[in-house]
């Protein structure tokens, strides 16, 4: 897609001392103002916050695994002292349960996709020598330390029946406001106004960067897809978070201030909050699934040797998702009581994303078609994701349709299909891409058998873990449950044995990683050969501390 | 912008900051926009009648009756748990005819030993008949204050529109629901 | 202050049923039925004050004997073990949603994954580099990218008009003479009470698990007292929530509802055999939400009415009229329950 001119190659090697010049440790990792360094920080942040919430979701299953209540009360022993009684056991699982949620969105896939990569490399594939505000990119990362540290410490305080926030991620009121008693709830609003404001700020620079920030000759219709889909997510950051801030303050105040902005008692409307959540929570789905299609598109481009196929296609799909991902968020409030007619527009609206999505698999397939595929890691987990997204998009369209989600509405065919999306597809994305870039960000070669097989444990263990949860949605179990009649026994125990299986793939990533820190083999500027052709290939492995002083030319 | 020389940095810094006020506008807006939605959100549910919001008129307002179409009216009440009142229509259902004017009457009993004040929120089911459900004249316009012990009958006085007989979506609704639910007004809440 | 003062009473409000039903040992096929209406007696005070007017009458009247407590089939609106699909459904809707599902949504989805699979298969099996050493340079084609783009759309096209449809059937509005029945969420427990019948609310609790086993009912599925409802006969649940949003479900009548506080929701039905339906709340809703289940007995429309009278309540002279048209078909299979 762009052809880079081999000459600012030697200035680079020309001016290497300087550009290789770093500040000291502290001034370099907590006064960063390189986007190669916040890229990393963003991945360490997201690594440990993904570790946590994994690591909740090991919890869950571990309840799960068979019926009755295991090992709750136990556990409700830590978090509300020694004679936590059973409701208490039962509110910790609805703290469970939103911790995962909002861990998992908000400071793992988030922080790793856009403040990761994105940071990493959208300056370099446009050719920048770095973000267009260094200074305002080091406060993105650094506010989302407090947003963690208030989430993970509402789970010490009281939030209603027992400790912690137990609203589920989506804070509905009145549950979030008169039905949770304590700063708990309070704790993890602010956690995400926090959150979002470092967002916001993201967004904004990534915009500023991606529009003016461009080396001579890249054109917006010559970026990679990969800074596409940055883009288009930035676009909707900015868009949908300030709706979520708003909503959220108007919580803050119907607890605390006695405003009744969803209370119905003073003339408010709880279902006001669902709107402006979900106005909010749709895009956000697709904030977490736009910049793994940008990474697919660069890997599946890469190993097959070819350019991407209908580049400007794709490139419209991403913005074609985000623009009508605005206008189809109440399919997540079929039963709360809307007419007919609202249900029917919804329902039509929401069918409508299936085809811009359609339009990204089919190219994927046909960007490799004709291709000379090498199955090197980065490529098995881009192949893997291309096929686990359409399982997962397809079962949207399913729950698209208002009539049936009568009845699979809150159920876990609901968990399956946003699982398929998110865990098998932003996060089949998220090792795709760490795998693709790991030697340009670290110098040194993964191990390519581990990487191997990290794919296939942990592709049979998450397809183990949620396809069965389908089974368990069409026969009625909901959602949010710590436990469940004796009839769903069976498939929640092949469920949780999926995660064991996932849990031991998750092993062999860090074997990997550590190993490959310390004794992977140094990796030279392009490693994948001539089927890389953006501009992160051109310079060393790791790139310079500073890299384009000189702005390369695209022609 | 896509200027083929390389914007001296100058003029970088300068559209970089052009590019942040703006978009930082285009984020405050949205904020304001959050925010404008609770407003926003109730005309659009006053205008439409969407979620079974009922409409509201004066009463010199005249509608012909739609004489041979009746339709079913049934009263629903509720009260927020705690709330030491009892309150139940008279009768749980009545007859109309489309398009005249109609009374029902509900009772409402305090039964503690303190005066209490209450509001009341209310909508119709089906949610497509709320922009034809006409109140005229409703307890739950204000708010009601009842000593202790006292029993009062309160009336809301009200039509449905003709022009639910032209709506397709309206074709098969044959009863509409009128539910209140009272909740206890408190010093610190004030109506948002 | 507000917000301890509501805890404590829902607090109360959710254990005053509970302790009821220990001290009222739970009789099943109970013959001396007053049991029923003297657990009504026990529900929250809150509660009964809206329904005390109806109530006063009710004592007088509870000399009809209550049918007996019909015994769940298994399998018969409850999930069976390892079930992959809907449940089998018992009401008109539930056939068209499960036909929707069954015979149009699932094989399009799966037709779907497989091809793309397949097509991923061959390209890399065919395309793989020691197969195909030199790459094409192709990146466009119109015409595919047409292809691909009006496939999915007539295929949407195709879904949309039979779900929109569905959408219409199951939205719309019950019949002036359908059975009313009011149903409110609380924490954590429903209440049912029956306008047109003038029987008082009652509320529903789960059955703890040595109760529900001994009882023949599933645990966590089965409550003490169920909405008896007659078979045959539309019926119009009108749900509203008193404290926190839930979402009344019942997956074998294709029925799932949001109980709101402060505003009023209906859904309309008919159950066509009669049978023990059960479900659960669907919104979350604090932390007895996987506690506090659902069950709907549809009684043929003779025993409803017998049910009624044992109640206390009035029979509806339109829902009277209508029980002795329906009673010859619906009674056949409840024979066999």
């Amino acid at each position: 897609m762009t052809t880079i001119t081999a000459d600012h190659h030697g200035d680079h090697a020309h001016d290497h001392h300087d550009a290789d010049h770093k500040p000291a440790f502290f001034q370099r990792w907590f006064m960063s103002t390189n986007h190669k360094d916040i890229g990393t920080l963003y991945l360490i942040f997201a690594i440990i916050a993904g570790i946590i919430g994994g690591a909740i979701s090991g919890l869950m299953r571990a309840e799960l695994a068979q019926p009755g209540i295991q090992y709750l009360q136990t556990w409700a022993q830590y978090s509300d002292g020694p004679s936590a009684t059973l409701d208490q056991a039962y509110h910790l699982w609805n703290v469970l349960i939103t911790a995962h949620g909002l861990i998992m969105v908000f400071f793992m896939v988030m922080p790793a996709m856009i403040g990761g990569f994105g940071n990493w490399f959208v300056p370099i594939m446009i050719g920048a020598p770095d973000m267009a505000f260094p200074r305002m990119n080091n406060i993105s990362f650094w506010l989302l330390i407090p947003a963690f540290a208030l989430l993970l410490g509402s789970t010490f305080v009281p939030g209603g029946t027992g400790n912690g926030a137990g609203t589920g991620w989506t804070v509905y009121a009145p549950l979030s406001t008169s039905g949770s008693a304590g700063p708990a709830v309070d704790m993890a609003i602010l956690s995400l106004h926090i959150a979002g404001a470092s967002s916001i700020l993201g967004a904004i620079n990534f915009i500023t960067t991606i529009l003016n920030m461009r080396a001579p000759g890249m054109t917006l219709h010559k970026m990679p897809l990969f800074v596409w889909s940055v883009l288009v997510t930035a676009f909707l950051l900015l868009l949908a978070l300030p709706v979520l801030a708003a909503a959220i303050t108007m919580l803050l105040t119907d607890r605390n201030f006695g405003t009744t902005f969803y209370d119905a008692a003073g003339g408010g409307d709880p279902e006001l909050y669902q709107h402006l959540f979900w106005f909010f929570g749709h895009p956000e789905v697709y904030i977490m699934i736009l910049p793994g299609f940008g990474i697919i598109s660069q890997i599946v481009s890469t190993f097959s040797r070819k350019p991407v196929f209908g580049y400007l296609g794709m490139a419209y799909a991403m913005v074609a998702i985000g623009v009508v991902g605005f206008v189809v968020w109440a399919h997540h409030m079929f039963t709360t009581g809307m007419s007919v007619n609202v249900k029917m527009y919804f329902t039509a609206a929401t069918m409508v994303i299936a085809v811009p999505t359609g339009i990204k698999i089919f190219s994927w397939i046909a960007t490799i078609w004709g291709g000379s595929i090498s199955f090197k890691t980065p490529m098995v987990w881009a192949l893997g994701f291309i096929f686990l997204f359409t399982v997962g998009g397809v079962t949207g369209v399913v729950l698209a349709n208002g009539g049936v989600d009568d009845v699979l509405h809150d159920t876990y065919y609901v968990v399956a299909h946003f699982h398929y999306v998110l865990s098998l597809g932003a996060v089949f994305g998220l090792f795709a891409g760490f795998y693709y870039w790991f030697p340009k960000m670290s110098g040194r070669m993964y191990n390519e058998f581990l990487g191997q097989l990290h794919f296939w444990v942990f592709f049979i263990g998450v397809n183990l873990l949620f396809f069965p949860m389908h089974f368990l949605g069409l026969s009625g179990m909901p959602r949010r449950y710590p436990d469940y009649p004796e009839a769903f026994a069976y498939w929640n125990k092949v469920a949780s044995h999926g995660y064991e299986i996932m849990a031991a793939g998750m092993l062999i990533f860090f074997v990997n990683l550590i190993w490959s820190l310390a004794a992977g083999r140094k990796a030279e500027g392009n490693p994948w050969g001539e089927g890389a052709t953006t501009l992160e290939w051109t310079l060393s492995s790791p790139p310079p501390f500073h890299q384009f002083e000189t702005l390369p030319v695209i022609d | 912008m896509m200027a083929s020389l390389p914007p001296s940095p100058f003029d970088r810094e300068r559209r970089n900051r052009r590019t942040l006020v703006t978009m930082a506008g285009v984020g405050l807006a949205m904020l304001g926009l959050g925010f404008a939605s609770v407003p926003l959100y109730r005309i659009f549910c006053e205008r439409t009648g969407f979620g079974g919001t009922t409409q509201r008129a004066s009463s010199d307002v005249n509608v012909r009756a739609a004489v041979g179409h009746s339709m079913s009216i049934r009263f629903d009440s509720n009260v927020q748990p705690g709330m030491p009142w009892k309150f139940y229509p008279e009768h749980p259902t009545d007859t109309v005819t489309v398009g005249a004017r109609d009374m029902a009457i509900f009772i409402a009993k305090n039964m503690s030993d303190k005066p209490v004040t209450g509001t009341a929120s209310f909508n119709v089911t089906p949610t497509q008949a709320g922009a034809y459900f006409t109140k005229i004249q409703c307890f739950c316009f204000t708010q009601q204050t009842l000593q202790p012990g006292e029993e009062v009958r309160m009336p809301v006085l009200y039509y449905v529109d003709p022009k639910i007989l032209a709506d397709p979506d309206n074709r098969d609704t044959q009863e509409i629901t009128l539910s209140y639910t009272f909740y206890p007004v408190e010093q610190d809440k004030k109506p948002s | 202050m507000k917000k301890v003062k509501s805890l404590v009473l829902a607090g109360l409000l959710a254990f005053a049923p509970a302790l009821a039903l220990n001290s009222q040992a739970f009789a099943q096929d109970n013959a001396a039925v007053a049991a029923a209406p003297a657990d009504n007696a026990a529900a929250p005070a809150e509660s009964s004050v809206n329904a005390a007017a109806p109530a006063a009458e009710a004592a007088p009247a509870a000399k009809v004997a209550a049918p007996p407590r019909m015994k769940p089939t298994p399998g018969i609106g409850m999930p069976s073990p390892g079930e992959i699909s809907l449940q089998e459904q018992f009401s008109p809707t539930g056939h068209t949603g499960r036909w929707l599902h069954d015979k149009m949504l699932l094989p399009i989805i799966t037709v779907i994954s497989i091809f793309v699979l397949v097509l991923m298969l061959y390209v890399m099996v065919r395309f793989r580099r020691s197969a195909n050493p030199a790459p094409s340079k192709t990146s466009h084609n119109t015409l595919i990218e047409v292809i691909w783009t009006v496939v999915p759309v007539v295929i949407l096209l195709v879904i949309a008009v039979p779900s929109i449809g569905l959408l219409a059937d199951q939205y719309k509005p019950a019949p002036k003479d359908a059975l009313t029945v009011k149903v409110t969420g609380y924490q954590w427990y429903w209440g049912y009470e029956y306008p047109d019948n003038e029987i008082p609310e009652f509320v529903s609790n789960m059955l703890p698990k040595d109760k529900a086993e001994a009882n023949g009912e599933p645990y966590l599925l089965a409550p003490d007292n169920r909405m008896v409802l007659p078979a045959g006969r539309p019926i119009k649940l009108i749900i509203t929530g008193a404290d926190v949003i839930h979402s009344f479900a019942v997956p074998s009548l294709w029925v799932k509802m949001d109980a709101v506080p402060g505003r009023l929701n209906e859904k309309s039905f008919t159950i066509e055999k009669p049978g023990v339906y059960y479900g659960q709340c669907s919104e979350l809703c604090g932390a007895r939400h996987a506690f506090m289940p659902i069950a709907i007995e549809a009684l043929p429309p003779a025993q409803f009415d017998q049910w009624v009278l044992s109640q206390g309540g009035k029979l509806q002279g339109a829902g009277a009229a209508v029980t002795t048209a329906a009673a010859a078909p619906a009674a056949a299979p409840a024979e066999k329950l």
